[in-house]
C-alpha cells in the first residue's frame, strides 16, 4: 500500500520540551528538529523513550517547552490523524475492538469515512495481505505477534505521513522481525523507531541516544551506535540494577 | 464471543429485531393481564408448539435456558400447595415461565449486531443529553473486547498468588483485578485518543 | 470523555468477569457470587455517575444476549424473571454507593462500607423486593422474607467492597476516581 505522505521539511520539532510527573523530571529540555525519513531513538529501559513518543504524539502535553508536528500542535489528535500514526509498545494497549475487521475499520471511521467504505477498504487490505480470513477473527485469539501485526496494519490503513513505532520488534520471532523490517523499508512515510536494540535502528538516517531523559548523542548511526553499544556493555559488566530507580 | 443467539437458523432470525422487541413488549403486557391458569397455560402451550416447530435442537436449548428458574418454581409450588391454593400458584408459575421463555425466544433469534443497531436507534434521543449513539456502540464493543482480557488476567493473578502461597487465591484476587481494569481503562483512553478520540 | 468511556466499558466487563468466579456457598445453602460486589465496586471506585453508567452498560450487554449474569444467565428473559427488580436496582445502587464515597469525607474504607450498605443493600433491596413480589405474586413482607436469605452474603460483599476500595486508595490513590 502506498502512503500519501511526502516527507516535509518542517517535520517534528521539540523546543526545550520537558516532561515531569509529580515534580519528577522524566524528560528534560529536549530541543530537536526531526526531518529525516528514518529516525531511530535508542536508550536503556526507563530512559524516557516511550514518554518521548507520547509527547511527540500529543498524548501528553510537555510541562515546559513546546512540541510541533509539521507546524501544528499534536494535542488535537483528530486533526493529527493524517499527520501522525502511533504503534504502541504493547499491542494489548492498542486494540480496542473484539474483531479484526472492527479494529481496522475504526481508524477510517474516525477519519470520516462511511461505514461501507471503511469496510471495503478493510477487506481490500486484508485480501492484499493474504489474510482475508482475519476479518471476523476475534482479536483476543490472535497470538502476540499477530496482534502486533494487526496494530501495524491499522496504523498503515490510515496512511499518516509520519509513524511513531515503539519497540516494533519486541516479542516477535526472527522471521516475523525480518518480514516486518522489509515492510518498513518500503514504506514511503517518515518512521521514528524507538528501540533498546541498536540493530533495529542500524539503517536509520539519524539516531538519537536518550539517557535519563536527555539527549546523550545525536547523529548518524555509524557515530552513535558504537558508543551506545560500548556503554551498554560497560553497564552490563557492572551491577546493572543499582540505578534502576533512576 | 459466546452469545445466547441460537446457531440453528430459524425463520424468526430473519424478522426485524425492532418488530420482535415490540412484539415481546406487547406479549409481556398481555401475560401480566391474564389472571387464571387456563389462558396462561394456553399461551405457554402455543409458545411450546412454536419452539418445537423451529426444531427439536432449538427447543431443547430454549428449555435449558429456563433451568435457572428452578429455585423459584420450587418455592412458589410448595408455598401455594401448603396454603392449598394450587390455582393461584399455577397462575404465577405459568406466567413466569411463559414471560421468560418469550423473552429468551427473541434473544435466541436475534443477532448481537442487530440488537446493537436497535439499541443505537432507541438511544438516539439521548444525543440531546450528550450521549451519542456512536459512543454507546463503542462502549459495547470495548466491553466485549475486554471480557476475555480481564477474565484471563484474573486467572493469571490467581495463579500468581497461588504460586507464592499455599492458600486458594480467594478474595485476594479482587484488588489486583480492579487495578488491572483501572490500568486497562487508562491505556484504552490513550489508544482512543491516539486514533482521534471518542467524540 | 475517552477516560469516562474507557472506565465505564472496563468496569462493565469487570462486573461480568466477577460473575464467572464460581459461587461460594454459605453454610445454609445460599450461593453468593462476586457479581453484586462488582456493582458496589463500580460505585465506590468510579464514583456515582461513571459507576451507574458502567452498570447500565453491563445490563445492556446482558439484554442484547450475552450470558454475563452469574450462572451464565442473560438475554431478555432475565428481565421477565424474579430478579428483575434487582437488575433495575443495580445502577441505582452503584450510583448511591458512589455518591456516599464522593460526598462523605470519612476515611475511604468507612465511606465505602457505608456506601455499599446503603446502595448495595438498602437501595438494591428497595428495588429488588417489589420486583420479586410482582413477578412471584407475593406481598412485600413475604418477598422480603424470600430476599433475606441473601442478606448475610451481601453484608460480606459490602465488607469486601470496603477492603478493595481502601486497597486501591492505598496502592494507586490517583486511580480512585470517586475520590479525585
Ligand atoms: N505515568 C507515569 N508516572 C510516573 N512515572 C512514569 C510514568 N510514565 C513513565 N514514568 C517513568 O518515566 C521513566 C521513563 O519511562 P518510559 O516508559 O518513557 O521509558 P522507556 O525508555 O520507554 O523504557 P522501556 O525501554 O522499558 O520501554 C521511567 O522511570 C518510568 O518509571
Ligand atoms: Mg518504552
Amino acid at each position: 500500500m502506498a502512503g500519501t505522505g511526502t516527507i516535509t521539511e518542517q517535520g517534528i520539532t521539540l523546543s526545550g520540551a520537558s516532561y515531569a510527573v509529580a515534580g519528577r523530571p522524566i524528560l528534560s529540555g529536549l530541543t530537536l528538529s526531526l526531518t529525516e525519513a528514518r529516525i531511530g531513538i535508542v536508550g536503556r529501559n526507563g530512559s524516557g523513550k516511550t514518554t518521548l513518543l507520547r509527547l511527540m504524539a500529543g498524548l501528553v502535553a510537555p510541562t515546559e517547552g513546546a512540541v510541533r508536528i509539521e507546524g501544528a500542535d499534536p494535542a488535537d489528535r483528530k486533526a493529527m490523524l493524517r499527520h501522525l500514526g502511533i504503534l504502541f509498545q504493547n499491542p494489548d494497549h492498542m486494540i480496542l475492538f473484539p474483531t479484526v475487521g472492527e479494529e481496522l475499520a475504526f481508524g477510517l471511521r474516525q477519519m470520516g469515512e462511511s461505514a461501507e467504505r471503511a469496510a471495503a477498504a478493510v477487506d481490500a487490505l486484508l485480501a492484499a495481505e493474504g489474510r482475508a480470513h482475519w476479518a471476523k477473527a476475534a482479536t483476543a485469539t490472535l497470538s502476540q505477534g499477530q496482534r502486533h501485526y494487526l496494530c501495524l496494519l491499522s496504523v498503515l490503513l490510515m496512511r499518516p505521513r509520519t509513524i511513531l513505532l515503539d519497540e516494533p520488534f519486541a516479542g516477535l520471532d526472527l522471521p516475523t522481525q525480518a518480514r516486518l523490517a522489509r515492510r518498513f523499508a518500503t514504506l514511503p512515510q517518515r518512521l521514528v523507531t524507538i528501540s533498546h536494540d541498536p540493530a533495529a535502528v542500524a539503517t536509520a538516517d539519524r539516531v538519537i541516544w536518550l539517557d535519563a531523559g536527555r539527549v546523550r548523542a545525536d547523529g548518524p548511526p555509524a557515530d552513535v551506535l558504537p558508543a551506545f553499544t560500548a556503554e551498554m556493555a560497560r553497564i552490563g559488566e557492572a551491577d546493572a540494577d543499582a540505578d534502576l530507580a533512576g | 464471543m459466546l452469545t445466547l443467539t441460537s446457531p440453528v437458523e430459524t425463520p424468526l432470525h430473519r424478522l426485524p429485531a425492532g418488530a420482535k422487541l415490540a412484539g415481546l413488549c406487547l406479549a409481556t403486557v398481555v401475560l401480566f393481564r391474564l389472571d387464571s391458569p387456563v389462558p396462561l397455560g394456553a399461551c405457554l402451550a402455543m409458545l411450546a408448539v412454536l419452539h418445537l416447530a423451529l426444531g427439536l435442537r432449538f427447543a431443547s436449548t430454549a428449555l435449558r435456558l429456563l433451568v435457572p428458574l428452578w429455585p423459584f418454581v420450587l418455592v412458589i409450588a410448595f408455598w401455594h400447595l401448603w396454603l392449598g391454593e394450587p390455582a393461584a400458584g399455577a397462575t404465577i408459575l405459568l406466567r413466569l415461565v411463559t414471560a421468560v421463555a418469550a423473552a429468551n425466544l427473541v434473544t435466541m433469534t436475534t443477532r448481537l449486531s442487530d440488537m446493537v443497531t436497535v439499541i443505537e436507534k432507541i438511544a438516539a434521543p439521548l444525543r440531546r443529553i450528550g450521549l451519542s449513539p456512536r459512543s454507546l456502540a463503542l462502549a459495547i464493543a470495548l466491553a466485549i473486547r475486554f471480557l476475555p482480557v480481564l477474565s484471563q488476567r484474573m486467572g493469571q493473578i490467581s495463579e500468581a498468588l497461588r504460586a507464592r502461597s499455599p492458600r486458594r487465591a480467594g478474595y485476594r484476587v479482587l484488588i489486583p483485578a480492579c487495578l488491572a481494569a483501572l490500568d486497562d481503562a487508562e491505556h484504552v483512553a490513550e489508544a482512543l485518543r491516539a486514533r482521534g478520540g471518542a467524540g | 470523555m475517552e477516560r469516562t468511556l474507557s472506565h465505564v466499558a472496563l468496569f462493565a466487563a469487570l462486573i461480568a468477569v466477577l460473575g464467572f468466579v464460581p459461587a461460594v456457598t454459605l453454610p445454609f445453602g445460599v450461593p453468593i457470587t462476586a457479581q453484586s460486589l462488582g456493582i458496589m465496586l463500580c460505585g465506590t471506585v468510579l464514583g456515582a455517575k461513571r459507576g451507574a453508567l458502567a452498570v447500565l452498560l453491563f445490563l445492556l450487554l446482558v439484554a442484547v444476549g450475552l450470558p454475563l449474569l452469574s450462572g451464565g444467565r442473560g438475554g431478555l428473559g432475565v428481565f421477565a424473571g424474579p430478579s428483575v427488580g434487582f437488575l433495575i436496582g443495580f445502577p441505582v445502587a452503584a450510583f448511591v454507593a458512589g455518591l456516599v464515597v464522593e460526598r462523605w469525607t470519612a476515611p475511604v474504607a468507612l465511606a465505602a462500607l457505608s456506601g455499599s450498605v446503603l446502595g448495595g443493600i438498602v437501595v438494591l433491596y428497595a428495588f429488588g423486593i417489589p420486583g420479586m413480589a410482582l413477578v412471584l405474586g407475593k406481598s412485600i413482607p413475604e418477598a422480603t422474607g424470600l430476599a433475606l436469605v441473601y442478606l448475610p452474603g451481601d453484608l460480606i460483599k459490602c465488607a469486601l467492597a470496603a477492603l478493595v476500595t481502601r486497597g486501591i486508595a492505598q496502592m494507586r490513590p490517583g486511580a480512585l476516581l470517586s475520590r479525585s
